[in-house]
């Protein structure tokens, strides 16, 4: 097996003198500077020859003590190896570039866009810096630097200025400082927004763009999609998110450890469990406590059970997007999600926002009389999973307008970045329990799901196949579970040492994970969260290509996106 | 096809009933559930950790009048704004007393915004009557005179040791008298 220490070595004797700062933490993961100039050879020298397939995204951080920006990439392989290379650039405050990643990871760009929109961190060789979360009167304001003092600015209340458009909206621009003006340095950044974007693409008077959304069948929650229509065939598409942009990441620098916590449930109330795991796993690791093993099966009783409601509804929404035929499964798996959730809130006390799990340990320990309670539960979400296959398998109407739709090829799939049940229905193995194993999973035994196919009813299948997983996971832990304290002994301050850390657990979705700084305060200095619906919507417009006007519900839908993630 | 769909059909609906009429019938709640929170007013020492750790800063700490005046010297207890409470429970988790508690209360309307900013009335479960608030005022009010007095003669003992230097009889004698005001006052702190 390859390990952390292996890969660096190889690196230092390829790019001798080129590692600034080097970290081994352990045989997973490693912490490197790099030298700017050398980040595309050595990334491509990763690429190619040590097996790192997997950009698994990337997070700015404004060092404004050291007048430095930083670009973490974080390097991955799809199953050759489990070593994460957190690769780190330092570009200088005042005129920050990095080369864009974009020509050897297709996915790099919109992690690479959103940096540019939040840090106006430029890169070189991007072929579209257009911001993405932003709208596009806030461009320029690069809101996530910390000397950002709000919009508008809330210490002069000059910078922004209101005006009224002719047709009655209100709009915000941004006026250059004095000091600016005088300067004459101020250049307004100036991009052609979404419709232009698009509109330059239309060829000919045969091609129409068809809008879908921002309210739309596809996902609850609002995100526009343009269809460049070609007669009945999609010839490009086009995705506009950040409708419902909560600024999350920002909103926890202004909060303290644990307050910080509570906003990682709503990010995606359905995975909430793992949300919240993913946090306080990278917290335990700067402040270098492990959970108790009761919490730690505790945490993945509660995270199997929250997959097992996702997925159900997951399925379910999808199932009434695609035919109005099968309206009724939708009917039969919320019944059955309502159990699985009842026996959530019977331990947590919430039905979808729990704010469970704590550093080392968790909230509430397991009620008296839960594994009396659970076991038939299973059981039941066991028989009904077993039949919903048997029924999606005997439809005919389904199996029209799912087989064969969407497909996705494992080399395709791995270059979009997708990770979760699209990336296992394309036969890859690709799951954060084993790749990653953190908690008890190392010590459980179960499967990982694939299928061969990659179209729309592989992925729904191997939904359907991970909730009896999970079953099986959950009776296993109900067995094993050790009696003993919930909670591991925490300082009274939570104030980790300056550091940082990256943990990632497999959401319902696929690949979530947070990577964590401290600066020695009680408040998290830089939190950046890697969603794996992010990568999903990313991966649409090409996903969609080719595809007929019918089939983009079918395709679009069955990824099971939540956009309240993406616009985290 | 058709008639296994069918057979499904019938059997769920057989099955079991779902649904019910809800204001008449609440679903049964566990009793971890976190709903509208409750108010222990007689051990509230209103130290206000709860409105510190609030992630919304929907806590405010106002005066309310039947609490426990021995334990809350300031007399201000939570008051909760539940257009802005997000039910996390952090301030339950954080309460060193153990006087807040999420109950099994969730219904919560109102005719507008202010309607749904729970008072510490609102919100309190067990409270002092106006009889044994008198009661325990006028027992602080004694405890405070105490309190004053045994500070009065402390400092005297600590003018009169200054004083007397030289004479250190005067200032021994003293001394038992003051602690045996302190000792008094603990006792009764206690209780």
């Amino acid at each position: 097996m390859v390990t952390a220490s292996e890969v660096l070595s190889a690196i230092k004797s390829a790019f001798p003198g080129s590692v600034k700062e080097e970290r081994v933490e352990s045989d997973r993961r490693l912490w490197i500077t790099v030298d700017p100039g050398k980040l595309l050879d050595m990334t491509k020298f990763l690429r190619d020859k040590h097996g790192f397939d997997h950009y698994s995204g990337a997070a700015g951080v404004d060092r404004i003590a050291d007048n430095l920006f930083e670009v973490v990439e974080i390097l991955t392989s799809h199953g050759a190896h489990q070593v994460v290379v957190l690769m780190k650039v330092k570009t200088p405050r005042d005129a920050p570039s990095v080369n864009s990643l974009t020509g050897l990871y297709w996915n790099a760009n919109w992690y690479e866009r959103e940096i540019w929109e939040m840090y106006g961190i430029n890169f070189p060789g991007h072929p579209e810096l257009y911001p993405l979360l932003l709208p596009d009167e806030l461009v320029g304001a690069f809101p996530w630097r910390k000397d950002f003092k709000g919009y508008p600015d809330t210490s002069t209340g000059r910078r922004a200025v209101e005006s009224v458009t002719s047709d009655g909206h209100t709009e915000f621009t941004i006026m250059p400082t004095d000091k600016e003006m005088e300067g004459g340095v101020f250049q307004r950044i100036k991009v052609p927004n979404f419709r232009e974007r698009e509109e330059m693409e239309l060829g000919s008077d045969a091609e129409m763009i068809m809008h879908m959304g921002p309210q739309h069948a596809v996902v609850p929650g609002p995100f526009l999609l343009d269809l460049l229509l070609d007669g009945e065939r999609v010839k490009r598409a086009f995705l506009d998110v950040g409708y419902i942009h909560k600024g999350i990441e920002k909103i926890m620098e202004n909060r303290n450890w644990l307050q910080a916590l509570v906003y990682t449930d709503r990010m995606c109330y359905m995975a909430s469990i793992s949300n919240n795991e993913a946090y306080c796993g990278a917290v335990e690791k700067l402040l270098g406590i492990v959970p108790t093993e009761r919490a730690q099966y505790i945490r993945v009783i509660l995270a199997e059970l929250s997959r097992i409601q996702s997925h159900l509804l997951g399925t379910a929404e999808f199932l009434t997007l695609i035919a109005s035929a099968i309206y009724s499964p939708f009917m039969y798996m919320i019944i059955d999600r309502e159990d699985v959730v009842s026996l959530i809130e019977s331990v947590t006390g919430a039905r979808i926002t729990h704010t469970f799990v704590r550093f080392g340990g968790v909230r509430n320990d397991l009620p008296p009389d839960f594994k009396e309670k659970t076991l038939p539960v299973l059981k039941m979400v066991k028989e009904k999973t077993l039949q919903y296959k048997d029924l999606l398998a005997s439809d005919s109407i389904y199996k029209k307008r799912m087989v064969g739709v969407g497909v996705l090829t494992a080399e395709k799939a791995k270059n979009l970045g997708v990770s979760g049940p699209a990336l296992r229905a394309t036969n890859v193995a690709y799951d954060m329990r084993r790749e990653d194993p953190h908690l008890v999973y190392p010590d459980l035994d179960f499967d990982v799901i694939t299928r061969t196919a990659g179209d729309s009813a592989a992925r729904v299948e191997v939904r359907l196949d991970e909730i009896l997983e999970s079953v099986k996971i959950i009776e296993q832990c109900l067995d094993r579970i050790p009696e003993g304290p919930i909670q591991e002994k925490l300082p009274k301050k939570i104030k980790p040492e300056p550091g940082e850390a990256y943990y990632r657990v497999e959401d319902p979705r696929g690949e979530m994970g947070f990577y964590v700084v401290s600066d020695g305060s009680d408040k998290p200095y830089r939190v950046k969260v890697r969603g794996p619906v992010y990568a999903y919507f990313q991966a649409l417009p090409p996903l969609l290509e080719g595809a007929y006007i019918a089939d983009v519900v079918a395709i679009a839908g069955s990824m099971d996106a939540c956009t309240s993630e993406v616009d985290r | 096809m058709v008639l296994k769909g069918m057979k499904w059909t019938l059997k769920t609906a057989m099955e079991r009933e779902v649904t019910r009429l809800f204001p008449e019938y609440m679903m049964p709640l566990p009793d971890a559930e976190r709903g509208i929170h409750e108010l222990d007013a007689t051990i509230c020492i209103g130290c206000g950790s709860c409105a510190r750790i609030c992630p919304n800063s929907c806590i405010e700490m106002v005066p309310y009048k039947y609490g426990n005046p021995l334990k809350n010297k300031k007399m201000v207890f939570p008051q909760i704004d539940f257009g802005r409470c997000m039910f996390c429970g952090l301030c339950v988790d954080e309460c060193p007393v153990s006087c807040l508690k999420m109950g099994k209360k969730v219904v919560l309307a109102g005719w507008n915004r202010k309607d749904i900013i729970y008072s510490p009335d609102r919100i309190a479960v067990k409270k002092h009557t106006d009889k044994e608030v008198a009661e325990l005022e006028a027992e602080a009010k004694r405890i405070a005179a105490e309190k004053k007095k045994a500070a009065a003669a402390a400092a005297k003992e600590k003018a009169a040791k200054a004083k007397a230097e030289g004479s250190g009889a005067e200032g021994e004698a003293k001394k038992p008298a003051a602690k045996k005001a302190a000792a008094e006052k603990t006792s009764e702190g206690g209780a």
